[in-house]
């Protein structure tokens, strides 16, 4: 296989997508720009092992490329690539969701318990993921998307595709709702002190 | 092999290609000319409520005793009001799925959707279009009946006090006219209020509140035009004759 090197720092975004279009060599520079920041997601969002994760990430910059005709200018890539990472997630999730409630919740389980890297950084992150976990998905999703990810109101409206007043909203009732299960899980105390 | 060489190798292999940008460009006019075509029908089946609204003469019928609300929902095209329901809701589905839909909330795109259908409703109606469209519907659909015919069944109705016709005969105190079944009355217009603009003139459309005397004669209480485009041209030619 011949391979030309590309200096992929060279390029922006956009001229990245424009250039893949010519070049499938572009296109893996859009996959390592990306990568290591949408397996965090996968993994945060979903709980999945390595192996699923790059399963999702592979069938997802399929569909990326794909769909890259599609890419709208005015748009931000990394929302473009989100957006498409997010829906195989939860649509891998519902799958196997679907196969046994019983058996993913005993995968995920274990999945904390094997994964180094879902292992306790510190108790205060694994106690926010348990948190987490206990959320319904459309807010837990979205508390990621703003705080652990840092994007804006406009990128998470164009991942989720929802109204920027929406993202607020949900934003806000899952603050809650997250405070309310620390609270319920004894937890609140130990987040709010170090 | 790493993921990503793995990625361009099933993409290398099994020659996929991205959609083409037509693709896309065809999808997002299609939705668009959905969006259109459902929202200039709703702005149609609005239309057709304004103008079944204004064919109901609520104050002239409400002497025989029904209430207005009564009157409303007997002459109300239920047909219309389905039909400007769904194509809103297909509107707001087609634009939904345009590209940017999803920036707006759904009471947003409700407003935009239900406040076009009646600014465009309302222009096709003052332009006489409602009217044309329903009479059209009704002649190429067998279940429909038009409200002009609905109109024409209230009136038709000697023995509760309303009648209506073309004026066939005027003479010094009656009128004769033919119903909409063709029969020909004796109207004695004796101390009868006649509204404007009824001109009593030969072939001219009015109606009449009052009380059958005979199989053939009609005592008229109140006189009335029948509404609707000749009562709009009547009014059109006599301002046209007052400027001159």
């Amino acid at each position: 296989m011949i391979r030309t090197k590309i200096n992929c720092r060279k390029f922006s975004d956009s001229e990245l997508i424009l250039k893949s279009i010519e070049d499938l060599n572009f296109f893996s520079c859009i996959y390592m720009r990306y990568e290591k920041k949408l397996k965090n997601y996968i993994k945060k969002i979903s709980g999945f092992d390595d192996e699923e994760i790059e399963d999702i990430l592979q069938n997802s910059f399929i569909k990326v490329w794909r769909n890259i005709n599609s890419f709208d200018h005015s748009m931000k890539l990394s929302s473009f690539i989100y957006r498409i990472v997010h829906n195989e997630t939860i649509s891998y999730w519902r799958k196997a969701n679907a196969k046994s409630q019983n058996e993913l919740s005993y995968v995920l389980n274990s999945n904390k318990e094997q994964n180094s890297e879902y292992k306790d950084k510190t108790p205060k992150i694994n106690h926010i993921k348990k948190v987490l976990d206990l959320l319904p998905i459309k807010y837990k999703e979205v508390l990621i998307l703003k705080f652990l990810e840092n994007l804006d109101y406009q990128e998470i409206s164009d991942i989720l595709k929802i109204p920027e007043g929406t993202v607020a909203t949900r934003i806000n009732r899952a603050k809650k709702a997250f405070k309310k299960i620390a609270d319920e899980k004894n937890l609140l105390e130990k987040l709010i002190n170090k | 092999m790493n993921n990503k060489d793995k990625i361009i190798e099933i993409i290398k292999n099994q020659n996929i290609k991205p959609k083409p940008k037509w693709y896309f460009a065809f999808k997002n006019i299609s939705v668009w000319l959905f969006y259109i075509f459902f929202m200039l029908i709703g702005a149609i089946s609005f239309s057709v409520i304004l103008f079944s609204i204004q064919q109901t003469d609520f104050e002239l019928l409400s002497h025989l005793g029904h209430s207005k609300l009564e009157l409303f929902l007997s002459v109300l095209p239920f047909i219309w009001l389905i039909l400007l329901i769904i194509f809103i809701l297909g509107s707001l589905f087609a634009i939904y799925n345009s590209k940017r839909g999803y920036k707006f909330t759904f009471s947003k795109l409700i407003a935009i959707n239900v406040g076009l259908s009646i600014i465009f409703g309302t222009i096709f109606f003052v332009g006489g279009g409602a009217a044309w469209f329903e009479n059209a519907f009704a002649i190429r659909t067998g279940f429909y009946e038009s409200i002009q015919k609905r109109k024409q069944k209230i009136w038709q109705n000697p023995q509760k006090g309303n009648l209506a016709g073309i004026i066939n005969k005027v003479e010094n105190n009656g009128l004769e006219i033919i119903d909409f079944e063709n029969k020909k009355w004796i109207i004695n217009i004796d101390s009868t209020f006649i509204a404007n603009p009824v001109l009593l003139e030969k072939d001219e459309k009015i109606k009449i509140i009052g009380s059958k005397i005979n199989d053939s004669v009609f005592k008229a209480k109140e006189i009335y035009p029948w509404g609707g485009k000749e009562m709009r041209n009547k009014r059109r030619n006599k301002r046209r004759n007052k400027n001159k």
